[in-house]
């Protein structure tokens, strides 16, 4: 019972958090749930878009509602601004000789840390770059023969700008394939837009004044109870019928993987939590397929990229919308003489 | 030219075993109704298919596997050419060469067209629509051109294309979208081949059993006797004739120009005709007719009877209707030949031997027919008889292109008549109505032909009579050998051209035919020189014998037509211009005696039965009309009478019958040639009564005919008109539209009916009534045009609620918690699931107008779109 209170206040907190952030981020709602669902899943995010949309402003009010400014309970926020010359140590880190003790201490590098945030990642090298995603899977780091644990929250947000700009190298598909959720940012709505301008300042404010609304504990109990979603056979196989027509689709030339079809799940179960609810609906197999399993699949052309996974999509849900899975699950109230 | 997908082996064999054996059977098919009509240089249809469907296998295996069309056709045809250009380079004889070049030619084409189906079969979606269209439209073309239209040619022709071209067209696009990885592949193709072919065949029987009756309409009038030869595919022909199931023979309403006439040799009936040439001992012929055709058929190349003549002169009354002796007589008939000038009544007696009882024959123009018994010798040889009485004109004769040679008397009538017919420079009908129903001609190329062929015959004519004469004497003209530039022939032969004219291939090129081509050939010249002429139909009459003058034989091959033409003042007259066939003027059998010895009735009452006895063989009669001494008496109120007929012969028109088949409410007409009735004279002042009282009781008479009961015969002739009743094509069609309209409201009232189940499942109270309601709500969205469409449930649901203020987003999320999770609902959340289903649809229903809810409820569409998956790719 005890622990229901908690969930409930836990599902009250990520309302709050989304609110939070909203404060900052105006018009983002739908990405900031991405962003969390990620983070539930234990999983990591990529967000993509042009320069300028608020990608880092995001992961930045995300850290600091998480994290609070410097609290103990609060999580450990990083940010690494990549560029061309980053080397490996610098987010590893390295042996440094302590004069004192007269041997080499392992000095900890920003990956350390529960929230890091990796600033245009397709700007640092290959090497970099899978250095990082190496660390995400693995969730430890190997320094000759000594293995070091990363943080037991360890949420990765990337950002990067769009592969055809100059000077990137652009994240190969196995590579993608380790963030959980692909977004993009997009542009605000042209009344979001207005509003934005004319309170740059207030908002400027809400940033630098930015509550902690989630703890740690709250954060590793809500990743635990996401595993505890229910999620009903028929979802599954709807999750199933998706990837395997990825497969088939003729427009498709790479389909998702079976490791994909399990991040679906893990995702769909976050997603669903983040929208306040302990089932996984229809809804959530609708909000989260794109951003989940876009990014993993290569197309024939452009048209293909806009159209096939809609039209995937929108089949297994037509198919899901005509099941009838409520028998019984009705009690029948006597014909209603009370209203 | 993009590669198609690959497909797999079941895909290829599943389109060779659905598409090309079908397609190759109906080729065979096809290739063999072809050479029926067409022979080339001893090609058979099977050789022939054998070339397509090599074609057509080979193309479709060839490009299942990724073969470019362009390189690979172009590699065939360079092959068929360039083997081609080789057989003409052969050094064997030249016939032989042509031979295998001709043989060759008819290979590569058929094989190229199999080439090419193959190709479109295996590749292009559309080719299966276009090649049905191509096939039905060859079908419709050649059918088109035939004038062989029976409803056995007309299923032939189009059935088999038809079933095959929805098979086709459904198999082939089943083929297109069957999923290659289905584990059970044949038992899929299966399944749905055989419900499509159980809805076909249903179709096909409902539509035959609906129309059975009227198929079978057609096949009578259409078909008639001849129906059988055309199923065996040999020659088509005609008869004058028509024979009913007793083997009475009468005249047939219609004729059509066919490839050979068949006639047989029987004596039709005898008759003595009264009419004589101004030395009153010279027997002057005249024929026989039944009818008139005065319209044509062009399509069929038929001539046939037209109720609505102008001024109808048809005389056509049914002679065993008639009382023995009682005359019929309808005088508007003599008015109607608007002929005034040398015109006189002639009378004429037929004895029936075949000639069916209710036909009825004279020379034109016939006005009063009076049935007469047939002397007792002469009983067994004829079954009945009557006299007609004619408007003869006295320039009338059968005489015209057959002309014994040599006949001092007739030449002289010859010139007499055509010098008085020469007075009319110009006919001029007795209304323009009339004028014009008459010169009538089809406007046609063919049609032109004829009329320039007359205009060049007649040039030197000035007179109607003239051009009459000039006719004539084109088809007895001689050849530059010397030969007869027309001949009479029984079997023509048909044109090459199933749809060519006949009548222009009669008179330009084959020159032969049988008396509906002469007549049919004269009457169109005639027409377009702008003088009204029509057809005759009946018997030719021929003068054999000089021993009984005034006596004339019909056999069944005297059928004859002719033409008919108009000269004011004269009337019609009759023009024979049939060039003369020897054999008919020879009797084949020589002509019996003629029955002379009438013997003189006194007394005829015609009456029903009122007692029958047997034993004393007398009959009570109650008689409303009498003939006494050639004298009619009527009364209104009915006498009794009774007659002995212990001498009489009893007879119907089918044969002599038993007296105590006699029965009480008979009609029957009793005839007395007593001797004792001879001096008993009635006077002036007497009426029926009078003279009966005159009369010894009983009377005896020698004679009793009965007739079949009105009823009885009335139903027969109802029978009869049934079966003959041509097909209603305004019924056939009404009822197709019926049924159309049916299955349209059907179709256009099927989302209504739809919605009715969901919503009554909706309502109902079952374990599942969440899902009903949600279902029936979306589907009622849907036909209002808001649907789902890839949309997530709350998504949508908080679209509906934003366009019509409903609170469906509450039941929505009540809903999906009930189907996608464990959870026990809450009581709230139970009672939105049952309870908000109808204020939802109420508050819908609020916010749309009446008028585009009954439009978009009803649009079919909406509802294929709800019930249709999404289609990936």
């Amino acid at each position: 019972m005890e622990e229901t209170i908690k969930i409930e206040q836990a599902l009250d907190n990520i309302k709050k958090l989304v609110d939070n952030i909203e404060t900052v981020i105006r018009g983002k709602r739908e990405q900031i749930q991405f962003v969390l669902t990620a983070l539930l899943a234990k999983g990591h995010i990529l967000m993509e878009d042009n320069p300028g949309t608020g990608k880092t402003v995001m992961a930045k009010t995300l850290a600091k509602s998480i994290s609070g400014s410097a609290n103990e309970s609060g999580a450990n926020f990083k940010r690494i601004q990549f560029t061309p010359d980053l080397l490996p140590m610098d987010l590893i880190g390295s042996h440094i000789f302590d004069d004192v003790k007269k041997e080499f201490v392992f000095k900890k590098g920003p990956l350390f840390c529960n929230v890091l945030l990796a600033d245009e990642i397709n700007r640092a090298s290959p090497k970099v770059q899978s250095a990082l995603l190496e660390c995400m899977a693995e969730h430890q780091i190997t320094m000759g023969e000594t293995t070091y644990p990363l943080e037991k929250l360890f949420f990765t947000i990337a950002t990067q700008n769009p592969v055809e700009m100059e000077g990137t190298y652009p994240l190969p598909a196995a590579q993608l394939d380790r963030f959980f959720i692909k977004i993009y940012f997009g542009y605000v709505d042209e009344t979001t837009e207005l509003n934005i301008y004319k309170d740059y300042l207030g908002i400027q404010n809400n940033q630098d004044h930015i509550q902690q609304v989630l703890s740690m504990n709250e954060i590793l109990f809500l990743q635990q109870e996401t595993e505890k979603v229910f999620i009903h056979e028929e979802i599954i196989t709807a999750v199933r019928n998706i990837v395997r027509e990825t497969r088939n689709h003729p427009d498709i030339v790479l389909g998702a993987s079976v490791r994909s079809g399990i991040t679906f799940l893990k995702c769909l179960k976050a997603f669903a939590l983040v929208n306040g609810r302990t089932f996984v609906t229809e809804d959530d197999l609708r909000g989260i397929t794109a951003a989940v399993l876009d990014h993993r699949l290569i197309y024939r052309n452009r048209e293909a990229k806009q159209k096939a996974l809609t039209i995937i999509l929108g089949r297994e849900l037509d198919r899901l919308s005509k099941l009838n899975l409520t028998i019984n699950r009705t009690v029948f109230a006597p014909p209603a003489q009370d209203i | 030219m993009p590669i198609g997908k690959v497909y797999s082996y079941k895909k290829m064999l599943a389109q060779l075993l659905l598409l090309a054996v079908p397609t190759a059977i109906l080729f065979f098919y096809l290739l063999w109704d072809a050479n029926l009509f067409y022979n080339i240089l001893e090609n058979n249809w099977i050789s022939q298919g054998i070339y397509f469907s090599s074609g057509l296998f080979v193309a479709i295996c060839f490009y299942s596997y990724r073969f470019r069309f362009f390189t690979t056709a172009f590699f065939v045809f360079l092959f068929c050419y360039s083997v081609y250009k080789l057989f003409g380079s052969l050094s064997f004889g030249e016939f032989d060469s042509f031979y295998l070049s001709i043989q060759f030619l008819i290979f590569s084409f058929l094989f190229s067209l199999g080439w090419l189906a193959g190709f479109g079969f295996s590749r292009s979606r559309y080719f299966t629509i276009a090649w049905c269209v191509l096939l039905l439209v060859s079908k419709i073309v050649v059918v088109s051109k035939t004038t062989d239209i029976t409803v056995n040619a007309l299923i032939n022709a189009f059935v088999p294309v038809l079933a095959y071209t929805f098979y086709i067209i459904y198999t082939a696009e089943l083929i297109r979208n069957m999923n290659e990885e289905e584990p059970r592949f044949a038992w899929f193709v299966t399944k749905r081949l055989a419900g499509f072919g159980l809805v076909i065949l249903l179709l096909f029987f409902m539509i035959f059993s609906v129309f059975k009756n009227d198929f079978q309409a057609v096949e009578k009038e259409w078909g008639g006797s001849q129906a059988q030869n055309d199923k065996k595919g040999k020659d088509k022909s005609e008869n004058m004739n028509k024979k009913d199931s007793k083997g009475n023979v009468s005249n047939k309403d219609q004729t059509k120009l066919t490839g050979s006439l068949s006639k047989d040799k029987q004596l039709v009936f005898v008759a003595k005709l009264d009419n004589y040439f101004d030395d009153g001992i010279t027997a002057n012929p005249l024929y026989f007719t039944a009818f008139y055709y005065t319209k044509f058929d062009t399509l069929t190349q038929t001539f046939e009877r037209d109720s609505l003549v102008p001024h109808n002169d048809l005389f056509l009354p049914d002679p065993s209707r008639i009382p023995l002796y009682f005359s019929k007589t309808d005088s508007s008939v003599i008015k109607n030949t608007h002929a005034t000038k040398s015109r006189k009544v002639v009378s004429a007696d037929i004895y029936k031997v075949v000639l069916a009882p209710d036909a009825f024959l004279a020379p034109s123009t016939s006005f009063s027919c009076q049935p007469m018994s047939v002397p007792k010798e002469f009983k067994d040889q004829y079954k009945s008889s009557y006299r007609a009485k004619m408007w003869v004109s006295d320039l009338n004769s059968a005489y015209f292109i057959y002309n014994p040679a040599g006949n001092q008397q007739l030449q002289s009538f010859q010139e007499f008549r055509f010098n008085r017919l020469r007075e009319i420079k110009k006919i001029k009908g007795p209304d323009k109505q009339f004028m014009d129903y008459y010169t009538f001609m089809p406007k046609d190329e063919e049609y032109k032909k004829i009329s320039e062929l007359a205009k060049q015959i007649t040039a030197n004519a000035p007179t109607p009579i003239d051009k009459m004469i000039a006719i004539r004497d084109y088809f007895l003209s001689k050849n530059e050998f010397g030969q007869p530039l027309f001949k009479y022939s029984d079997n023509p032969g048909i044109p090459g051209i199933p749809s060519a004219n006949k009548l222009t291939y009669f008179l330009l090129e084959n020159r032969k035919g049988y008396c509906a081509y002469f007549a049919g050939a004269t009457l169109f010249m005639l027409r377009s020189l702008g003088i009204p002429s029509r057809i005759a139909a009946g018997y030719l009459t021929v003068d054999r014998s000089s021993k009984n003058p005034g006596w004339y034989w019909f056999y069944a091959d005297q059928a004859h037509a002719w033409t008919q033409v108009y000269f004011q003042d004269y009337g019609w007259m009759d023009f024979d211009t049939t060039v003369p066939d020897v054999n008919t003027q020879q009797s084949p059998q020589p002509d019996g005696t003629p029955p002379m010895n009438i013997p003189q009735t006194y007394m005829v009452a015609d009456g029903e039965i009122t007692n029958v006895n047997v034993a004393k063989k007398q009959i009570s009669l109650k008689i409303k009309k009498l003939l006494y001494h050639d004298k009619d008496y009527e009364s209104p109120t009915a006498t009794e009478l009774t007659v002995d007929v212990s001498i009489a012969t009893i007879s119907a028109d089918t044969g002599a019958v038993a007296i105590s088949s006699l029965t009480k409410g008979m009609h029957i007409t009793a005839v007395s040639y007593s001797e004792a009735l001879k001096n008993i004279l009635a006077d002036k002042n007497d009426d029926l009564n009078s003279i009966l009282k005159k009369l010894p009781a009983p009377v005896p008479v020698d004679e009793v005919k009965l007739f079949l009961k009105d009823e009885v015969k009335d139903q027969k002739k109802q029978e009869e008109a049934k079966a003959k009743e041509p097909i209603d094509w305004i019924k056939v069609m009404t009822r197709m539209l019926l049924t159309l309209a049916g299955l349209i409201i059907l179709v256009f009232l099927s989302p209504w009916l739809i919605w009715l189940f969901m919503n009554a499942k909706a309502k109902g109270n079952n374990s599942d009534k969440a899902f009903h309601c949600y279902r029936a709500s979306l589907y009622y969205l849907n036909q209002l045009g808001y649907s789902r469409n890839g949309k997530g449930p709350q998504q949508y649901a908080t679209e509906v609620d934003a366009n019509f203020g409903t609170s469906f987003i509450g039941f929505n999320n009540a809903y999906q918690k009930a189907k996608y999770s464990r959870q026990t609902l809450t009581d709230v959340e139970i009672k939105l699931l049952n309870n908000s289903y109808d204020n939802f649809i109420k508050s819908v229903r609020s916010h749309i107008p009446f008028k585009t809810r009954l439009s978009r409820f009803l649009n079919i569409y909406n509802t294929i779109h709800y019930f249709s998956q999404p289609k990936i790719s």
